[in-house]
């Protein structure tokens, strides 16, 4: 009966010490929409996709994955399941390069495994970045010399190398000028076109009615109004985010 | 979408040779100091530049050069190994109180090498698993460890007899090379080998930079800082046996401030001193640097004391060059 979804996620609870971040939550996502996930801060976006990521393991609750139960207590045990996360504090190594932090944990090998298989790897970061439209002169460059769009262009571009069936997105447009937030949220509509569920975190909220399919918000840690996009103005979705969202009792 | 033109636009192109400069400046600039020092000493004394003192340098390095290799890496992870001195020590007393009490050389090989491994996972194991410091940790160890060698040996020095075949570890030769140097020549390429171009090695450069962001991508970095600690262990314990066995003795207190000389070295090769950037090669010129200054001082008949302040004094001049003029970030 769930089938069409692809991920459903059921009373997620994670506390940190005294402070219950998540208090059951939950969150479903169907087969290419872009669900846009808002909040206050602290409202507890970033813990709910770090659980769904399998940085953060949640306290309760459960995770279903194209209708079947799945356990994700691992980032490895994500990765699995084809879910990747461009985090907001980018996690990109500034001492490799391009392609070494594309590949970090799935590098290509040679020599019965032993080494990594440099030339494939430079080759495939290359075809990678093309097929984005991502335009970086070398995939030698070393991270830390490049500006705030590249890098952001490189960790999104590392989420997509796998074929990922869920993106998760967390501010990926924060530390971004105008023109490389245009590029994100066009990369967000071509992924879409590809069939790929993708739940973006953003405080810019301009932007949530240019991708989203829907949009679920969240206040102090308690999901307390999900709707279609048009369902929602400007007005009315940031009503929502102070945690008195119109017309909606609270779940 | 061509946004990334305008930054690209900014990329100065130069040279092959001189990125490599810039790139790797803190090893370059200290390989022309152990050039400067070298012809010093050559010009200073008549014994320096000769074949017997080269290849007695050579010697007295190797098992330096050994704990070096992987010392690196353990400071790439931005950790630190302060017990390699101890299990040395360790090392050095096993070997002799095995070999006193029957154990043949392989068997005495093959437990002293597991015992330095084995301190490595108990480091490597609090280290990452209860996320201890590594000072603290290694501290503790450095203690214990050299507390355990003088127990089994109850502080006195055992005699290595050359009639065992372990002993070609610290005398032998490979066609007229010392078996020593031969380890620790494999020990450089697998070095250099590990660190550039396997996956660990990229791990380990990660995990000195942003460890949160390796976890992220699945990989497991707990297994990869126990290994590394457990590399470190054993190769202080292969050392350890090298000379032990060409002094033909084992004793608990060689090895005092070993660590210390091996961390001198790495940071002065150009390694960040917290992690995130690694190289083998300038290890194995800050072991070089510390052996000669060493050696030609002993030729000069200059005080020992002298030998440790001038040690001491490189060493500061060379992290503030490290940090300070050639811009090494974390």
């Amino acid at each position: 009966m769930s089938s069409n979804y692809r991920i459903e996620m059921k009373n997620i609870q994670k506390s940190f010490g005294e402070i219950k971040s998540l208090q059951g939550v939950d969150l479903k996502l169907k087969e290419g929409e872009v669900l846009g996930l808002v909040g206050d801060n602290g409202a507890g976006k970033s813990t709910l996709m770090k659980t769904l990521s399998g940085v953060v393991v949640p306290d309760a609750g459960e995770f279903l994955f194209e209708g079947k139960q799945v356990k994700i207590d691992s980032p490895k045990t994500a990765k699995e399941l084809n879910i990747e996360t461009v985090f907001q504090d980018l996690s990109l190594c500034d001492t490799l390069d391009v392609a070494s932090n594309m590949f970090l944990g799935r590098e290509p090998v040679k020599s019965m495994g032993m080494l990594i298989d440099k030339e494939k790897l430079h080759e495939k970061s290359r075809e990678a970045l093309n097929r984005l439209g991502i335009n970086i002169s070398s995939t030698k460059l070393n991270v830390q010399n490049m500006s705030g769009g590249q890098r952001q262009a490189v960790a999104i571009a590392r989420a997509m190398l796998f074929n990922p069936k869920v993106l998760i997105m967390d501010e990926p447009t924060a530390a971004l000028g105008v023109k490389e937030v245009n590029m994100v949220l066009e990369l967000i509509n071509t992924v879409k076109k590809q069939g790929v569920s993708v739940i973006l975190i953003t405080h810019r909220l301009q932007d949530l009615f240019e991708v989203c399919d829907r949009i679920t918000v969240l206040y102090e840690g308690k999901c307390i109004d999900d709707r279609p996009i048009d369902e929602f103005t400007l007005e009315t979705l940031i009503k929502s985010i102070m945690g008195v969202p119109e017309g909606v009792h609270a779940l | 979408m061509n946004l990334e033109q305008i930054s690209q636009d900014r990329i100065v192109k130069e040279s092959k040779l001189r990125a490599f400069i810039r790139q790797n400046m803190s090893t370059v600039s200290i390989f022309g100091i152990l050039l400067a020092i070298s012809i010093f000493f050559s010009i200073m004394t008549n014994s320096f530049l000769t074949v017997n003192n080269s290849l007695n340098i050579i010697v007295q390095v190797a098992p330096n050069i050994i704990v070096a290799v992987v010392m690196t890496f353990v400071i790439t992870t931005g950790g630190i190994d302060l017990s390699v001195g101890s299990v040395l020590a360790l090392a050095s007393a096993l070997t002799a109180v095995l070999l006193s009490n029957g154990f043949g050389s392989l068997a005495t090989l093959i437990v002293v090498l597991i015992a330095g491994i084995a301190v490595g996972f108990i480091n490597g194991f609090a280290i990452a698993q209860f996320k201890i410091p590594p000072l603290i940790v290694t501290l503790a160890s450095m203690i214990y460890i050299r507390g355990l060698a003088l127990l089994i040996t109850g502080g006195y020095s055992i005699a290595i007899l050359s009639e065992h075949s372990i002993s070609q570890l610290g005398q032998g030769r490979v066609l007229g090379v010392p078996i020593a140097v031969v380890f620790a020549a494999i020990f450089v390429a697998l070095g250099i080998l590990l660190l550039r171009s396997t996956k660990y090695g990229n791990y380990v450069t990660g995990i000195g930079i942003n460890e949160e962001a390796i976890r992220r991508t699945g990989v497991n970095t707990v297994k990869v800082k126990i290994m590394t600690y457990m590399l470190s262990g054993g190769a202080a314990a292969l050392a350890g046996m090298i000379i032990a066995t060409r002094l033909g003795s084992g004793s608990s207190n060689i090895g005092n401030m070993f660590e210390l000389d091996i961390i001198a070295a790495v940071v002065l090769g150009g390694t960040a001193l917290f992690g995130g950037a690694g190289t083998v090669v300038g290890s194995v010129i800050g072991v070089a640097l510390i052996g000669v200054i060493k050696n030609g001082l002993t030729l000069m008949h200059v005080s020992p004391y002298i030998i440790q302040i001038t040690e001491g004094l490189v060493l500061l001049i060379a992290v503030i060059l490290n940090v300070r003029v050639f811009g090494k970030k974390k």
